[in-house]
């Protein structure tokens, strides 16, 4: 468990082999979470959306939002497991402020 | 298909650190169980005397700590078991934590007693010679380094300074100040939409000002600003959607400004206690599941500072400790100069702190 956490590696074992694949997706899915929420604020912030577009875009995010942590609950898995050490390259992720 | 996957990763740590963290020169090959070999710690004077402090020191393995002279140096060893760390063997402990930090520890409790009294170079943790007659090589093959190098650490002392940027604190003390305020006003604006509002209104006592379905909501949608739930907020019931982001973009701001802040604390931490200092090494940051801390590391530094100007370093520490605004100062030393004894490491990164 300490060993996994800290390489951050993604390990294949029988007992864990559906919690391991999920954190993998959960890890892409959130990758992907972010960078959206990023260009949606920066969307926001340029004002080139009509008010019923970023209504769209923040509920269809928040309701992402809540999905990741409910599903992140569900396999156990905090914040900073969906994250993969790339070494010197640092973190995939950049830590995020809480919600 | 999954073992061999899993093996291979297994085998590539083990490698890691041979690599990087043991002197490959004089390391034997193998050797037959039984044999003992020489474990150095650390290279000092001959002329200076570290014998006393070593008396009631054991070494790794509890083994007693004699010195070696050669040249005009001393180097302070004990005898190890040769299963234990020959080539093939240290590799394989290398993954036996509980092992290493056994080694470490004395390695360290070594290096400490002896720089008490003289100024010592400390090796890297695990290096190992095959016998007396490969020491006394290698301590020929370096004695012009190492006397360059103890020509230089004479009379100094390492001390190491590491910041800490105090999000965990500073951020639920806001959390439970924009309840107050929320308490106090009860209006939606920018402020009382950040993060800590939707826990604290659905868990404490001030979510009763966001109306009765507040806390309910709060805790369903932890993502939701409690007061567009409330009856008489302003109306605007269609734009959860539009909330939502304005808060996250008010937390990525304050988080951003929050982080700029600590840097330049660090930085002006790092450049008054490197005024006082000879020579600086800045450490990569530490990881956060590697020392258990909670807060961003924003600077891990070394600082050689001689022995007669610790004093004004550690209170000039002190002092910034108490000013620091939102970062959080550990000091630890005086250590041996671990991070200064090779010149490289302090050439390169010296001129970071100038």
């Amino acid at each position: 468990m300490s060993d996994r956490t800290v390489h951050g590696r993604v390990e294949l074992d029988r007992d864990t082999v559906e919690r391991d694949l999920m954190k993998l997706v959960l890890t892409v899915v959130e990758l992907l979470r972010q960078l959206m929420e990023r260009q949606a604020l920066r969307r926001v912030e340029q004002g080139d959306l009509t008010e019923e577009q970023e209504e769209r875009m923040g509920l269809t995010l928040m309701l992402l939002s809540e999905r990741m942590t409910e599903l992140r609950e569900r396999y156990g898995l905090s914040a900073a497991d969906l994250n993969l050490d790339l070494g010197p390259l640092g973190p995939l992720l950049p830590p995020e402020p809480p919600e | 298909m999954s073992e061999s996957e899993s093996e291979d990763a297994t085998t590539g740590t083990a490698e890691e650190p041979t690599a990087e963290g043991l002197t490959a020169e004089g390391l034997p090959a193998e050797g037959p169980m039984g044999e003992e070999l020489l474990y150095a710690y650390a290279v000092a004077r001959d002329a200076d005397t570290c014998d006393a402090a070593l008396e009631a020191v054991g070494g790794v393995c509890d083994r007693p700590v004699r010195t070696v002279r050669h040249l005009g140096l001393a180097a302070l060893v004990s005898p190890v078991p040769a299963a234990d760390f020959d080539e093939k063997g240290l590799r394989a402990r290398l993954e036996d934590l509980p092992w290493l930090s056994d080694v470490a520890r004395a390695h360290q409790r070594v290096v400490d007693a002896a720089s008490r009294d003289c100024c010592v170079l400390p090796l890297r943790l695990a290096t190992v010679y095959r016998d007396e007659a490969g020491l006394r090589r290698a301590l020929a093959a370096e004695r012009e380094e190492f006397g360059s190098a103890l020509d230089r650490l004479e009379g100094r002392v390492e001390w190491g300074v590491k910041a800490y940027a105090a999000e965990g604190a500073q951020g639920m003390q806001e959390a439970e100040g924009t309840g107050e305020t929320k308490g106090a006003e009860g209006a939606g604006g920018p402020e009382v939409g950040t993060g800590g509002t939707g826990r604290s209104g659905g868990s404490g006592g001030s979510g009763g000002s966001g109306g009765s379905g507040g806390s309910s909501e709060g805790s369903a949608a932890p993502g939701r600003p409690a007061g567009s739930g409330a009856p008489g907020s302003t109306g605007s019931t269609g734009s959860t959607g539009r909330d939502y982001l304005r808060r996250r973009g008010a937390q990525r701001r304050e988080r951003e400004e929050r982080w700029r802040r600590a840097d330049d604390r660090a930085r002006l931490v790092h450049e008054t206690l490197a005024a006082l200092a000879e020579g600086v090494r800045l450490h990569p940051p530490q990881d956060a599941r590697l020392s258990g801390e909670r807060d961003r590391n924003v600077l891990n530094a070394a600082y050689l500072v001689r022995r007669e100007r610790s004093s004004e370093f550690t209170s000039r520490v002190g002092e910034l400790a108490q000013a620091a605004d939102g970062v959080r100062l550990e000091l630890t030393g005086p250590w041996a100069p671990y991070s200064f004894v090779s010149r490289d490491q302090r050439r390169g990164d010296g001129g970071a702190g100038e």
